[in-house]
């Protein structure tokens, strides 16, 4: 079986480096000997309907915009994701994917509803910053990221939040952060996120392919424990 | 007391200031010079600036060495005294500092911070603004490149000044757009890494000529100066430079141009460090890391990446970066963010090791040749006088 990852827009939705979370993917499932193919999709293609990961990273609010009006008008992700795909979706991915946002001067526009989730702008100014997480599920280690956003998002009562904020905004609602709803996973981490947290790579992973071996990645292992202890200590 | 005087007094406070720190070892002073002068005189500014030429330039990357190449070229072919900076402090303190600096002649060349542009613009009255280039750069303080440009085209929006621009970077075509005097260089067009969609309409952008085009009309005015395709950034920063200098009086013949171009500074310094000569890059942000993989040829390669403010403190940009030429290539990283760049080449198939300090790094390398990347303060840790590092020769090839 070869485990298909589709990089959704990088061009639009590449601002913050989120491009690497496909590349840490496919690096971790190639370690364990599971077949991948990398299927970039730009602007003006067709979103493919049957694979098994969907990744959606950061940008700026014009591109953000172009971006859902396209995965809209194509239908492929909301196709995929009903179908039980795993998305992992960072920042103004995280927006595009719930049920409201705000669009152009001022008013509110339709997410693709993936999540129940509303996105709102506050009027504090922009969270930027190291985020640092609890995570809700067991089995994972404290996650960190680099926060940079406007957008405050506001979880539905049936969704499961990724984390709990223990030092950064993350969410901006309730010491939230993010969202693991089924196989969709949302987050405002930067870093990437799956480079700097291994486990929850492999759990993105997991999503789609079940179980998987352990691997000893010595460099990510030390990576995020030089972050996660610089954060906590201060 | 009348205001001139005042203005002498905060000068003349500042610049002691700005000696007393350089006698101290804290620096070149400039930083401090212009506090005092901006806390005594806050509109010295304005006022140092009145009755002189000056030429702003801005831009993400080459600010530094541009300015001071102008400020050469300036003084060549013109035969005058250029007030300039040149160390790269580009904040009104450091502006401040170097409109202050005796002689005061009447020509300046300025670099400028993206973000103070407009209120520098507003405050000085230049004659010229050279805007070399835009692109994704410490994310956390600056905001995204179009937040930048958006900024500047709310800026120039008279006829009072002349702007020379890299006109196949759709961002700063946006930036101009609205400006009344424009000298457009084009050096045959190349797609833009954040140039997905336009900066005017938010359409995506048709880069199926190799250049921009949009149904909103960005890009379709004409270029004045016609360059060539193949040059590097340092280089296409060296056209816009030689324009600029022509536009305040410099006669440069098409001869000497060349002779300019040949010798375009970039940012590469000789260290000798225990007696090894390492060239370095200093390369601040995915376009500047780019331009420095293409200028290695050695097989033992040293990264070194810090995230301190200046350098950007969220590392997620070197995952923008393709690594691939390093493979096959030995390497060594550090710097404070030493794990963050090692994952990610780690990721890309590159062998390498993380070492703590520079001198450490090059243990792993006793004999041969080596270059280096440096992220910015990682740059200037290198010049530490505690490692035993000496810088030899900088800022020139």
């Amino acid at each position: 079986m070869t485990l298909t990852i589709v990089r959704l827009y990088h061009d639009l939705l590449g601002t913050y480096g989120d491009q690497g979370n496909a590349e840490v993917l496919c690096y971790r499932a190639r370690a364990r000997g599971i077949e991948v193919e990398l299927i970039e999709v730009n602007p003006g293609e067709p979103t493919p309907r049957s694979a098994d990961i969907y990744l959606l990273g950061g940008g700026e609010d014009g591109p953000q915009l172009a971006a859902l009006e396209m995965l809209e008008t194509d239908g492929g992700l909301k196709y995929a994701a009903a179908g039980g795909a795993t998305v992992f979706a960072v920042c103004a991915g995280f927006q595009i994917i719930g049920g409201s946002l705000p669009g152009n001067g001022g008013g509110t526009i339709s997410g693709l509803g993936l999540i129940d989730a509303q996105t709102l702008y506050p009027k504090s100014k922009r969270s930027v910053g190291e985020l640092v997480i609890a995570p809700t599920r067991g089995g994972l280690p404290i996650l960190t990221g680099f926060e940079n956003h406007q957008g405050f998002t506001k979880l539905g009562s049936e969704m499961p939040a990724l984390g709990r904020t223990l030092s950064g905004v993350g969410n901006g609602f309730a010491a939230t952060e993010g969202v693991w709803h089924g196989n969709v996973i949302g987050t405002y981490m930067h870093g990437p996120a799956l480079a700097r947290n291994p486990e929850l790579a492999d759990s993105v992973l997991q999503c789609a392919v079940g179980p998987i071996a352990k691997f000893d990645d010595e460099f990510a292992t030390a990576f995020a424990q030089e972050r996660r202890q610089t954060l906590l200590r201060k | 007391m009348t205001s001139s005087l005042r203005l002498k007094i905060a000068c003349a406070l500042g610049n002691k200031a700005g000696l007393l720190s350089r006698y101290l070892n804290r620096g070149r002073g400039e930083t401090l010079t212009g506090r005092v002068i901006l806390a005594l005189y806050p509109k010295a500014i304005n006022e140092l600036a009145k009755n002189r030429d000056v030429v702003l330039i801005s831009g993400t990357n080459g600010k530094t060495t541009s300015t001071s190449n102008l400020a050469g070229i300036l003084s060549e072919f013109t035969g005058e005294g250029v007030s300039t900076s040149g160390s790269g402090a580009n904040m009104p303190a450091g502006i401040v500092a170097a409109l202050a600096q005796e002689p005061r002649h009447r020509l300046a060349a300025i670099e400028c911070d993206e973000m103070y542009l407009p209120a520098m613009y507003r405050a000085i009255s230049p004659s010229v603004v050279v805007l070399l280039n835009l692109s994704r750069d410490q994310l956390h303080r600056t905001g995204e490149v179009r937040k930048v440009a958006h900024l500047w085209h709310e800026t120039f929006t008279k006829d009072d000044v002349t702007l020379v621009i890299d006109r196949d970077d759709p961002f700063l075509e946006y930036a101009a757009s609205q400006a009344g005097h424009v000298i457009r260089v084009s050096f045959g067009g190349r797609r833009h890494s954040d140039g997905a969609n336009c900066p005017q309409c938010s359409k995506i952008l048709d880069w199926s000529t190799g250049n921009y085009a949009c149904s909103c009309g960005l890009g379709s005015k004409l270029a004045d100066v016609r360059s060539d395709k193949n040059l590097r950034g340092p280089q296409r920063n060296s056209v816009l430079i030689a324009e600029a200098a022509r536009l305040m009086g410099a006669e440069i013949s098409a001869a000497d141009a060349q002779v300019l171009l040949d010798d375009s500074p970039d940012r590469v310094s000789q260290f000798d460090v225990d007696g090894r000569m390492i060239s370095t890059h200093l390369a601040k942000n995915p376009e500047s890391w780019r331009e420095a993989l293409a200028g290695i040829s050695a097989q033992q390669v040293i990264l070194s990446v810090n995230a301190r403010g200046i350098d950007g403190r969220d590392t997620s940009w070197l995952w923008d970066i393709d690594f691939a030429s390093l493979q096959g290539k030995k390497v060594v990283c550090t710097g404070e963010r030493r794990l963050d760049v090692a994952y990610r080449i780690k990721v890309q198939g590159c062998e390498v090791v993380v070492a703590a300090d520079i001198s450490q790094a090059l243990s792993y390398f006793p004999t041969g040749v080596v270059q280096a990347i440096a992220s910015y303060t990682a740059f200037q840790d290198l010049s530490a006088q505690e490692l035993g590092i000496t810088k030899v020769q900088g800022g020139q090839k």
